[in-house]
């Protein structure tokens, strides 16, 4: 009997402080357990609950996982205070994940918002494991203040992987050494940075934020179709089965998380 | 397949039951007051059993998609058998969703697949309607047409039994000794007893002039921007869930942990879309903050969702809700609001 509630027991390796309220995971489950980029795993804490996280690693790395995650509510607020040697639980993956295929030859124009980060690191190490077949890789990435940008040691790094890749980090308020963009993420999308009729975007950041960049993208003339969101909703049982997390005739668990705009635009209340 | 038809007295029928109760759970209708609850067969309380009747308090869900269903703890259960007799047309035609949803997709769900197979489900016909009964609108019958391993209709001291499944014909052949030929007339007897309760149940649908799914069809995309009419609809909501905790189609669940000195449990346990925590996420966004999105959220699922994904109205018209609610929202009344696209206030019966 397969039991998909069940989860697989998995080591914290490492815990790496990312800002104040963001700490990223490295957990070596006990069994191997694979996904692709865009797909999002529950974690459990033993006895207490779970809550539903895309890892943030590369997805060609079998060994390890990485969840890169923010202390927002009762399971993450515990899985803050775990120590390298603690013992989680793992399940999944869920949900389709990007759709690589269609990104190839194409532009891939990336928006990332505070945590929002986490999926697009996976996205972005998986784009890099095949670097060439993507035209071009542009990644904008808004954090509140320069202390808030996740990943920091990591950016720069990204930017060296091959000549047709483009970083900009922006932030909404600067400090004494910030030198770069202050302003929301929308103020550094500007026309021209990609071919508008050969690109993907890919947008994953809080519901505000992600409201505001699809428009800035519908008016710089990407299509709705070209447009992925991630659905961040209250998923649960993972298979499409506990009706939580269903918006309009979808369920962002099997379904999403990631959604074209196209299909969702007509829906009520996606950005909340 | 030609349907295989006998004769069981209702002396015989209890007397199988002891006879079954050694090597299985078995749970029939009691009464109890005006209604009738489910409970364990006890022989010792035969005359408070009544097979006929109307739909249970509990719908059909509760034996095998239960309220609480224990889903991790690293020890395999046995459970014994289990038999439900009296279960009516409205809570067998449930099972179309349950079923859909817990036994197809992604995954199967190995716990409810597990309950059903070992659930053989007596089906009963319906011997009065209720005013709350509406079945008939809902493309159902006051009696089991199908998803019955046997179904009895009660006539005098006896009951015309017809066996809907191969679980049901095991039965039968089993226990030959009980299950005697019918007759003609006793099937005619059957069908006369039928036509009455079918009358009763439309008398109250038209006494209401509640819709049918022919009218419904569309009615919630319809009106789906008339915040005006949901909140209307919601106005004496006091978001308790018993529509949603009553209802033999609504199959939504939390997933519950539970840590214990014998070790970390996992639960299954039924959740309310009525309930503001329902689809809000741990950052504080909610699709649904207002009341009115909730409620309008159940008919979209039931009214909507469900003919879009399944081709099923997921409504059975048992009118459990409509007692249960509080604030007497009456879906049927809903339902003619959405209609009508204007909201009626029930009349006082």
């Amino acid at each position: 009997m397969t039991n998909p509630y069940a989860y697989t027991e998995a080591e914290i390796l490492k815990v790496v402080e990312e800002t104040h309220n963001i700490k990223t995971f490295t957990l070596k489950p006990r069994t191997e357990i694979g996904f692709r980029a865009g797909q999002f795993m529950d974690v459990t804490m033993p006895g207490i609950g779970e809550a539903p996280f895309t890892p943030s690693s590369n997805h060609n790395s079998k060994d390890t996982l990485d969840f890169t995650i923010m202390r927002t509510g009762r399971v993450t607020g515990l899985l803050h205070q775990a120590k390298a040697g603690d013992i989680v639980g793992v399940r999944g993956p869920y949900g389709l994940g990007y759709p690589l295929k269609d990104f190839k030859g194409k532009e891939l124009f990336i928006v990332g918002g505070g945590v929002g980060l986490a999926p697009l690191r996976a996205l972005l190490y998986a784009l890099f494991n095949e670097v060439n077949d993507y035209k071009k890789i542009v990644l904008k990435y808004g954090a509140r203040s320069p202390k808030d940008i996740v990943f920091k040691n990591e950016i720069d790094s990204w930017k060296a992987k091959a000549p047709h890749i483009d970083i900009e980090v922006s932030v909404d308020v600067g400090d004494d050494t910030w030198k770069g963009n202050v302003g929301l993420v929308t103020t550094v999308l500007k026309p021209g940075l990609v071919d508008i009729n050969n690109t993907a975007a890919i947008v994953c950041g809080p519901p505000i934020m992600m409201k505001f960049v699809t428009f800035k993208l519908l008016d710089l003339g990407i299509k709705e179709s070209a447009i992925y969101l991630s659905m961040e909703k209250n998923m649960s049982c993972g298979i499409g089965k506990c009706g939580h997390c269903r918006i309009g005739p979808y369920y962002a668990c099997k379904d999403g998380p990631v959604f074209t705009y196209d299909k969702i635009k007509d829906l009520q209340k996606i950005w909340d | 397949m030609e349907k295989k038809i006998y004769k069981i007295t209702k002396k015989d029928l209890y007397d199988l039951f002891t006879r079954l109760s050694s090597e299985h759970r078995i749970f029939v209708p009691y009464v109890k007051g005006e209604r009738l609850h489910f409970g364990e067969f006890d022989p010792g309380k035969e005359s408070d059993i009544e097979l006929g009747g109307i739909r249970q308090t509990q719908p059909l869900k509760s034996f095998i998609n239960p309220a609480r269903e224990k889903i991790l703890d690293g020890k395999p259960k046995e459970k014994k058998p289990v038999i439900i007799a009296g279960v009516k047309g409205c809570d067998l035609s449930s099972l179309i969703l349950q079923d859909f949803v817990f036994l197809k997709g992604d995954a199967e769900d190995p716990f409810y697949a597990e309950n059903r197979k070992n659930t053989l489900i007596i089906g009963t016909d319906c011997t009065y309607a209720k005013e709350t009964c509406f079945c008939l609108a809902m493309e159902g019958a006051p009696y089991p047409q199908k998803y019955f391993d046997i179904n009895l209709s009660g006539i005098n001291d006896h009951f015309i039994v017809e066996v809907g499944s191969a679980a049901g014909e095991r039965l039968v052949n089993n226990f030959r000794m009980f299950f005697k030929p019918h007759t003609a007339t006793d099937l005619n007897k059957r069908q006369a007893n039928r036509e009455k309760v079918t009358r009763e149940v439309q008398y109250f649908i038209d006494k209401r002039g509640t819709q049918n799914t022919a009218q419904i069809k569309g009615a919630v995309k319809k009106n789906y921007n008339l915040v005006q009419l949901w909140q209307d609809f919601a106005s004496t909501c006091v978001e308790c869930g018993a529509c949603n905790l009553v209802c033999p189609t609504c199959h939504c669940f939390l997933l519950f942990d539970e840590k214990t000195a014998a070790g970390n449990k996992r639960f299954r346990m039924w959740d309310a879309c009525l309930y503001n925590t329902f689809a809000r996420v741990a950052g504080g966004a909610n699709p649904r903050k207002q009341l009115y999105e909730r409620l309008r959220n159940r008919f979209e699922k039931k009214f909507d969702f469900f003919p879009e994904v399944l081709n099923y109205f997921a409504c059975t018209g048992c009118g459990r809700c409509i007692e249960a609610c509080p604030g007497d929202i009456d879906l049927r009344e809903v339902l003619k609001g959405l209609v009508l696209g204007k909201w009626n206030k029930p009349p006082n019966d």
